[in-house]
């Protein structure tokens, strides 16, 4: 395949309207899966190498290692040339390549069983027996040094945190306040009900809160970074 | 008035705009009427947002570069056509 007829380098180079960027990028898609159906080598190589990136950080994301992300890595670039003929086209291609990356990933961890199950009881709110809240308030948040200028270091403290939850919790909030899921697009990507991905998100979220709690006060000053 | 845990159990769906308005309103009364649901709503708020803010931003794992003998493993699984 010649290089002019790359379906990337198609794209206009001026700032489109919105309607007109939707347009271009689902002229660009047609363009790229026409090419991949054809089995054009370029094109394959076009495609690893346009979403190969947002294949890979999102596989890092969920999963804990390396290696099983470049596993993913490969597994979903598999499943993505084995589907690409099935493709119906009702969400654009990336979306397609970003929830085929997810399912590897959730196979991936259960396949390791409930390694990071730990229980988050701790982490979550308490009430008296009249259903009261009773404060949290961490007596080492008063002493906690964080420098706030430091952003790179707020940043990776808070991505620690997130990869303490256990897996299950995790997952959920990954799904719903970072990669952008609604809960019931998370609940049925989880395959667990509606009530359960609430409750299981609530606690993700509460629990996250309980482990930034002994800094909040200043990462508060990153929330619009 | 709800009491902590009721209002507790019903905060995915409050921040979430999916309650029925005198559920919603019922929750608006106890937030407004309660120091600690208030402190706890807002520090939870900040939680989500944080959470967005570490892995969106630039120097997460986002912009790690693919490497290049994984590139090439990838296509050598391509489909044969």
């Amino acid at each position: 395949m010649a290089a002019t007829s790359d379906p990337v380098e198609h794209m206009n180079t001026r700032p489109p309207a919105d309607n007109e960027m939707a347009e271009s990028i689902a002229s660009n898609d047609d363009a790229l899966i026409d090419c991949l159906r054809e089995g054009e080598n370029d094109c394959y190589e076009t495609l690893v190498r346009q979403f190969g990136p947002g294949v890979l950080s999102t596989a890092k994301r969920y999963l804990r290692s390396e290696s099983d992300a470049h596993d993913c890595f490969q597994e979903t670039f598999i499943a993505v040339f084995q589907g690409i003929d099935k493709f119906e086209k009702r969400s654009s291609i990336g979306t397609w390549i970003r929830r085929i990356t997810i399912n590897q990933c959730l196979m991936k961890i259960r396949a390791h069983g409930r390694r990071h199950e730990e229980s988050i009881e701790h982490l979550l709110p308490e009430f008296d027996e009249n259903g009261d809240r009773i404060s949290s308030v961490s007596p080492d948040r008063a002493s906690a040094k964080i420098d706030p200028v430091d952003r790179s270091r707020t940043k990776r403290f808070v991505r620690d945190k997130i990869d303490e939850l256990p897996d299950t919790y995790r997952v959920m909030l990954l799904l719903r306040d970072i990669d952008g899921y609604s809960t019931k697009e998370a609940a049925a990507i989880q395959g667990i009900s509606l009530t359960a991905a609430k409750t299981r998100l609530h606690r993700a979220r509460s629990a996250l809160k309980s482990l930034l709690e002994p800094i909040l006060e200043h990462l508060e000053y990153h929330a619009d970074m | 008035m709800l009491t902590c845990k009721e209002f507790d159990d019903f905060m995915v769906d409050y921040l979430d705009n999916g309650l029925p308005v005198w559920q919603k309103f019922m929750c608006w009364l106890h937030v407004k009427m309660c120091a600690e649901c208030a402190e706890f709503v807002r520090e939870y708020n900040h939680t989500i947002k944080l959470g967005k803010n570490a892995c969106d931003a630039p120097d997460a794992p986002v912009s790690d570069a693919v490497p290049e003998e994984l590139i090439k493993a990838a296509l050598a699984h391509r489909k044969k056509k």
